[in-house]
């Protein structure tokens, strides 16, 4: 019973880690347009951050490093000092991004302006981090995240002509929008859930836990459970967006229109569970992501790092963390629109992807680190060609943002 | 202990005895012994031997930012001596605690006009 509890908590944390605002706006945008056209793209995407999650985790298990020292180990002081600056700037603009998250759902549920609701949102995330027992915040988010799967439900409710939603997901085509535009919305959907920050947060958790052989097969089996249930709600979501928003015509660039399909089936009620849960998702996410940012530099670094520690005792690691989500907030506050900035930061991230997952690849094939408890040879082979893929993906992510005008 | 430097030494995480993370080996310094056989004789850590060994226009931004923190300039790198490091292994363990090491004077900065000036600054968040 107490490790069915364990494991259930272990999964509510995964789910929470994976769903984000970068998959609610780049789900939303996909049904919205393609319609069940990118469900291949989610699918690979899913199977991509589980191999790589297994990695980062067992290295994490094995030698106690999380995935920046290796990346200063393997990649020497100067490669990875510039690795540092473009993995900090992603995932500083991803926490802006998720903070604007936060601030659209207290919108959506209260209909205050989003922008009053940023420094608040700012001040929350950052007094979460300061003072309260993280473990406990993930899950509670993670839990609260849950509630995305009245997306799920409404498709049930609503008469969706699942004979119709099955032709799209085997028979994509670009429906007169484009393949330019097509593929577009295919990396910045693949970027959404291969979020560097995911696997920065899970190995730094890892470490931070002490993480033993018996506690790596727990880690391991939340992630390859609570990972596709995160892809199974991000799916509900592009499928909502494909039975209503697509038929309407309307293209998404607001999280009102990613909620209109509950609020079709639910009203006030529907609107309500689809804020919260938008909420949840995002300030979990932007807990992960300011916290990412401090252990990547904390890790090149060498400084003191965590939360087992009180702040005075990680004084360095605690001042990135406060100055990211300062700049977080002053981001949001030049008001930029939180949806846009979650585009660009979609195809940022894309173009950055490598930098976080080839030197995981190499490591996890390090004797001198794992012993023989490196990659067999089927994962590798799916860590090389999913490291094609993101390979591809990042060379192919600004040329497409350039040449479709960010998809239009 | 047979060890090659660049590979399993450099870029390490410097651990002490009671397992607090002290800094990276960013740099080492060798000397010659009295046989004439040059030994590892110093483990260097710190922005200021870091920045050395980044190199250009990155390396010297890095040793300028750090500078700010400090007032005795150039800024002196921590340097530990090879003969406190106990193993060798994902990270360089050393059999003393970081308290004796001397803290970092940036650490120590940002400690005093910054965090400690946070209420709560002295308990862990767990």
């Amino acid at each position: 019973m107490r490790k069915l509890l364990a494991a259930t908590l272990g999964i509510l944390s995964a789910v929470g880690g994976f769903v984000d605002i970068g998959d609610l706006v780049a789900a939303g945008q996909a049904g919205a347009r393609f319609g069940m056209a990118h469900t291949w793209v989610l699918l690979l995407g899913v199977v991509a951050i589980c191999a790589y999650a297994e990695m980062a985790g067992r290295i994490a298990a094995v030698t106690g490093r999380a995935v920046f020292d290796l990346i200063r180990e393997r990649l020497g002081a100067r490669v990875a000092l510039l690795n540092l600056i473009a993995s900090y700037l992603v995932t500083v603009i991803t926490l802006a991004a998720e903070l604007g998250g936060v601030a659209l759902a207290l919108r959506l549920a209260t209909g205050v302006p989003y922008l009053l609701w940023v420094p608040v949102a700012g001040l929350a995330v950052w007094l979460v981090l300061w003072r309260m027992r993280f473990q406990l915040m993930e899950r509670v988010f993670g839990l609260a995240g849950l509630a995305l799967v009245v997306f799920a439900v409404a498709l049930w409710w609503l008469p969706t002509d699942w004979a119709a939603l099955g032709r799209g997901v085997v028979l994509p085509t670009e429906a007169g929008q484009g393949w330019g535009a097509y593929w577009f919305i295919a990396v910045a959907l693949f970027a959404s859930t291969v979020s560097p920050y995911e696997v920065f947060f899970f190995s730094s958790g890892g470490v931070e836990e002490r993480w033993s052989k018996a506690d790596l097969a727990d880690a391991r089996f939340s992630v390859l459970v609570g990972f596709p249930i995160g892809g199974f709600l991000a799916l509900s979501l592009i499928a909502t967006a494909t039975v209503v928003l697509r038929p309407a015509g309307v293209t998404v660039s607001s999280l009102e229109q990613v909620a209109h399909p509950v609020v079709l089936a639910f009203g006030a009620a529907g609107l309500a569970v689809a804020a919260l849960a938008f909420f949840a998702v995002t300030f979990g996410a932007a807990l992960e992501t300011g916290l990412s940012a401090a252990y990547a530099a904390a890790q090149y670094f060498g400084w003191q790092w965590g939360k087992r520690v009180s702040p005075r005792e990680a004084a360095r690691f605690h001042t990135v963390l406060l100055v990211s989500v300062l700049l977080g907030v002053l981001l949001l506050l030049t008001t930029i629109d939180p949806v846009t900035l979650t585009e660009y930061m979609l195809i940022i991230s894309a173009v950055a992807l490598p930098l976080t997952y080839l030197p995981i690849l190499v490591v996890a094939n390090d004797r001198t680190y794992l012993g023989d408890r490196v990659n067999g040879r089927a994962l590798n082979l799916l860590g090389a060609v999913i490291l094609l893929v993101i390979l591809a993906a990042a060379i192919a992510a600004v040329p497409l943002a350039i040449g479709t005008r960010m998809g239009e | 202990m047979r060890i090659q430097v660049s590979r399993e030494l450099l870029d390490r995480q410097l651990v002490d005895v009671d397992g607090r993370l002290v800094g990276k080996v960013d740099d080492v310094e060798f000397a010659l012994g009295a046989d004439g056989v040059p030994y590892l004789r110093t483990l260097l850590s710190g922005p200021g031997a870091l920045g050395l060994r980044v190199g250009g226009r990155l390396g010297r931004m890095l040793v300028l930012t750090a500078e700010r923190f400090v007032t005795d300039r150039p800024m002196a790198p921590l340097r530990i001596p090879y003969a406190l490091v106990t193993r060798v292994d994902s990270a360089v363990w050393l059999r003393v605690r970081a308290e004796d090491l001397g803290t970092s004077p940036v650490e120590e900065w940002l400690r005093r006009n910054l965090i400690d000036r946070i209420p709560g600054a002295g308990r862990a968040g767990g």
